[in-house]
């Protein structure tokens, strides 16, 4: 009897406690007024401290908090004035001089000087931990110096294009003084006492790991405040929940979706769903002869791929178009040359001379060149009659690989080649990759706007190394070793004239494109999604169609602003959710309170059921034996 | 007491047990070691992914894989404890990961672990007492159904039932998290804010377990059903609930002891699915993390700590289990 008392004694309390509180949260909720723009993650930030994190989401909040000398243009990647409005070469182009903008400040009233920048750049310069992000930036200088307060002299062995964009982030010297060398490997940058310091348009105020990042607008900004007074980054584990976060406005921007999940936002109330541009290509890449840097060969790749003229005609047995449609969700266009068309400026263009599918003159190519079918419809090499046999790799991470290598294999055995394919880890694909051992495989990369990077990706001296007896991958992967393009290769590292520039990676990309080391099959599309009910003026890079985050730049977040109320009203006529007054957090905060009042008195009800039933049952049995 | 036989066979009982554990721990210890270096794949060129590295320092990176195996066998040892060794993914000390992330599954694991169990057995009990009854038989059916989804489906199910809306189903909870960004967690708001945030989640995950116990609850009450000494205490003319809740519940709740004290062992390595679809910061998911790093310092002290946590209530539920029930301790 007792016992009974005493829960329900609980339960009165517990239901007291609940109707009690939600009222408390309402109040908390609607004292908020400022604008909050919430963006979706699906990786989380792996560190806050520069010289340390990877994260394509790190980057995004090192940039929002540090500028860099130069920048990136929204509109077409071009350079831009940073922290430094202007900048001058000598002659030789060995000295670099940049001019610091006037009047510059961290975000807690300290001058932004010259000696901030040598500070940043000599730390990189001395350290070994500090190089492993930025060390391609500083391997050519040898000595930076502050003349005064806005200049800054550059001093570099040989003339190089990256003087024009060197995306180091500018660090107050006030602070990261007292981090030394070994106290930065762990040192976390977690903002102190509520706020980062910085020199961005946003500086940290709170990290949660593995859940959120906020961020607010910096006062002090030399460009002026931005609109958005909040900034969160919040991390999702899986695609559906984040796109559910879209449709309920938990979160007002997501990236990166899945074609499945891209759709199914189509038609949300509220929500513009935008397939951008995207700098990042999928490619098939071929075994041209697997070989250490020095020439030594290794691995087990099939011979007959070392001929130029046999993986021309397999390129023009793949139907890239048709990869595009059915892969990618038709989000893409059909790839060519290894820098993508969003660099327009830097793209070779192949023209009429593009490999479009056609297994018939695929066919008579081969013929041509010697492969005779056997009598099992089965190629043979001219010579030795080796069967054209080849193992291609897929990443068992990603669907659109599993699927690629489905269709580029079937294809392939359509003009008689005896396809294998394999779907691995992208773990052991590396092992396997580095060491030679395989025929053809799917893969991608994400091209930078300079392209010195991925061009690298094709010179003799990436391919693997030995040390110490074993051997490692380096960063070639198809093995491609070629005099002449590594004499275009050193010849673009060292023309600071953008125009001469291209020309050279245009030759380049020709060769690539010729000798087909990779066939460049997609340049896929980065499917976006946003309240456009809430917010506009996200601005894309390049115009007209690319990327509305995650770009090299922060002008998309200066332009963001609130839908205002008037316009709110107007607009799609969205969800029931929001109330229809007030600006865009102002409703988002007494919408999800609003779910929290409403979602707790649920809980409290259930568990009041849960209790009455329990009671109830206990009498009933009583009474049953009764 | 003290010289009570029955005391000292538990305590050589106890021994046992734990010197059996001690054994499974070691056993685990060199296993693991074992498994991370037959992993494919080069750790070093995955961690410098992305990253401009020259030869050397590569080199030096590499030094530590390179050392011989009884060396890095030492190493391997002394990480657990030490508090030196950084996480490769998230480059603080292992510990220090591994703390952020225990609180947010204690939370849920133990909520969820609570409620299906007194939930469970409730059921179980009822269940089992009128055995082939409608509850019976509904309450079995349900619970197996549940028991048999996949837990992330479920989870995605309720999430978009109760978070987005659907029909008539209000879309009243958040789609992911444990708080809402901005609140102060330890104010009042801020509870209920985590609060709100662990229904769904914890829901998903008391549905998904409430069969093992209310099955393993009727199960052993059927057994009990058939024992003569209910016929005797029924004989003594004891009302039915009395006979339920004094003589049979007492006795059928062993099996069920032993079940809650295995599924603590394994609230601390949380519900790596569950955890994915509510985004829930716990143990679960950054093992998962790791292990596509593949961050192996921090791998190495999850498995560890994992493994210790079921060895530890393993042993403590066979404790428990012969203390209220002398039969075990042979």
């Amino acid at each position: 009897m007792r016992g009974r008392r005493v829960l329900v004694a609980v339960a009165a309390a517990a239901s007291l406690a609940l109707a009690a509180l939600p009222g408390a949260a309402l109040t908390s909720a609607r004292a908020t007024t400022s604008t909050t723009f919430t963006v979706g993650l699906t990786q989380d930030v792996d560190s806050l401290n520069p010289f340390t994190g990877i994260a394509s989401a790190a980057y995004e909040i090192y940039q929002l908090q540090y500028e860099t000398l130069t920048d990136y243009a929204q509109k077409d990647f071009s350079t831009t004035p940073g922290l430094a409005e202007s900048w001058d070469t000598s002659a030789d182009g060995l000295t670099w001089t940049y001019h610091l903008k006037a009047g510059l400040t961290w975000s807690d009233g300290v001058p932004l000087t010259a000696k901030d920048v040598a500070y940043t750049f000599n730390r990189v310069r001395a350290g070994k931990y500090e190089q492993t992000n930025y060390g391609n930036y500083v391997s050519g200088l040898t000595s930076v110096v502050a003349t005064d307060d806005q200049t800054v002299v550059m001093k570099v062995k040989k003339p190089t294009p990256i003087m024009l964009h060197l995306y180091v982030y500018i660090l107050p010297e006030h602070i990261w003084k007292a981090i030394d060398e070994k106290k930065v490997k762990s040192f976390a940058n977690e903002p102190v006492a509520g706020v980062s310091v910085g020199s961005g348009p946003y500086l940290v105020t709170e990290h949660k790991k593995g859940q959120f990042i906020r961020l607010k607008a910096n006062p002090a900004y030399f460009r002026g405040k931005p609109a958005v007074d909040e900034l969160v980054f919040r991390v999702f584990q899986n695609q559906d929940s984040l796109a559910q976060a879209l449709r309920r406005g938990e979160i007002d921007f997501a990236d990166n979706l899945g074609t499945n999940v891209f759709s199914s936002l189509k038609d949300a109330p509220g929500v513009t769903s935008v397939s951008a541009t995207y700098s990042g290509f999928d490619e098939i890449a071929f075994n041209t002869g697997a070989a250490l840097d020095d020439g030594t060969p290794i691995g087990d790749g099939h011979p007959a791929l070392k001929d130029p003229k046999l993986r021309q005609a397999l390129a023009y047995a793949i139907d890239t178009k048709a990869l595009v449609d059915k892969v990618f969700g038709g989000h893409g266009t059909p790839g060519t040359s290894v820098i993508p068309s969003i660099y327009k400026a830097l793209h070779y263009d192949p023209g009429a001379s593009a490999y479009t599918f056609d297994p018939a003159k695929a066919n008579a190519m081969l013929d041509a060149a010697g492969y005779a079918k056997g009598a099992d419809g089965i190629r043979r090499m001219p010579g030795n009659g080796k069967p054209l046999a080849f193992r291609l790799f897929g990443r068992s991470s990603s669907q659109t690989s599993q699927q690629s290598v489905q269709f580029v294999a079937g294809w392939l055995q359509d003009v008689g080649i005896k396809m294998t394919t394999k779907i691995i880890s992208e773990d052991s694909l590396t092992e396997i990759i580095g060491q030679g051992k395989f025929d053809l495989f799917e893969w991608g990369w994400v091209v930078e706007p300079d392209p010195n990077y991925q061009l690298s990706t094709f010179t003799c001296a990436s391919r693997s190394y030995k040390d110490a007896g074993s051997i490692y991958a380096n960063l070639s992967d198809s093995f491609f070793c070629d005099k002449s393009y590594d004499a275009l290769f050193a010849q673009q590292a060292q023309q600071i004239d953008p125009a001469q520039r291209a020309e050279t990676v245009k030759a380049m990309q020709k060769i690539l494109y010729e000798q087909t080391p990779y066939l460049v099959t997609c340049y896929y599309d980065d499917l976006e999604a946003y309240r456009s009910d809430r917010f506009t003026g996200l601005l894309p890079q390049p115009e007209p169609d690319g990327a509305l985050l995650y770009q090299y730049g922060t002008a998309s977040y200066r332009s963001l602003r609130p839908v205002s109320a008037a316009s709110h009203s107007a607009g799609t006529g969205t969800g029931g959710k929001k109330s229809s007054a007030g600006p865009a957090s102002t409703s988002r905060g007494s919408s999800s309170s609003t779910g929290m009042v409403i979602g707790s008195v649920a809980a409290g009800g259930l568990v009041l059921a849960g209790l009455f039933v329990v009671l109830r049952r206990r009498r009933v049995s009583d009474h049953d034996v009764e | 007491m003290s010289s009570r036989p029955g005391r000292s066979g538990l305590s050589s009982y106890a021994g046992r047990r734990i010197a059996t554990g001690s054994g499974t721990i070691c056993f685990v210890l060199v296993f693991n070691f074992m498994l991370f270096r037959l992993l494919p794949g080069d750790p070093i060129s995955l961690y410098t992914r992305g990253r401009n590295m020259d030869r050397s320092q590569l080199r030096a990176l590499r030094h530590e894989l390179n050392l011989p195996l009884g060396t890095q066998f030492l190493h391997y040892v002394r990480n657990p404890f030490s508090s030196t060794i950084d996480s490769i993914q998230f480059s603080r000390p292992v510990w220090s990961v591994i703390g952020d992330s225990v609180w947010p599954t204690l939370v849920l694991l133990s909520t969820s672990t609570v409620l299906s169990a007194v939930i469970g057995i409730a059921i179980g009990i009822k269940g089992g007492w009128k055995r082939g009854s409608t509850f019976d038989r509904v309450s079995t059916g349900i619970t197996l159904t549940l028991y048999a989804m996949p837990e992330f489906w479920l989870g995605m199910v309720l999430l978009i039932l109760f978070s987005t809306g659907l029909g008539f189903f209000p879309g009243i909870f958040p789609s992911g998290g444990t708080i809402t960004p901005g609140l102060d967690p330890w104010s009042l708001d801020g509870v209920l804010d985590q609060a709100w945030h662990l229904a769904l989640p914890a829901a998903t995950l008391t549905l998904a377990y409430l069969a093992e116990y209310s099955l393993v609850m009727r199960s052993s009450l059927v057994d009990e059903l058939s024992q003569d000494y209910l016929t005797t205490a029924r004989a003594k003319g004891l009302m039915d609930r009395f006979v339920r809740r004094r003589h049979a519940v007492p006795n059928a709740l062993l099996p069920t002891i032993t079940l809650v004290f295995l599924n603590i062992g394994f609230v601390v390595s949380g519900a790596i699915t569950v955890e994915t679809v509510f985004s829930w910061p716990g143990l679960g998911l950054l093992s998962y993390q790791a292990i596509r790093g593949p961050d192996i310092p921090l791998l190495q002290a999850i498995f560890l700590l994992f493994s210790l946590s079921v060895v530890v209530f393993n042993v403590l539920a066979d404790v428990v289990v012969a203390t209220v029930d002398p039969r075990v301790r042979t």
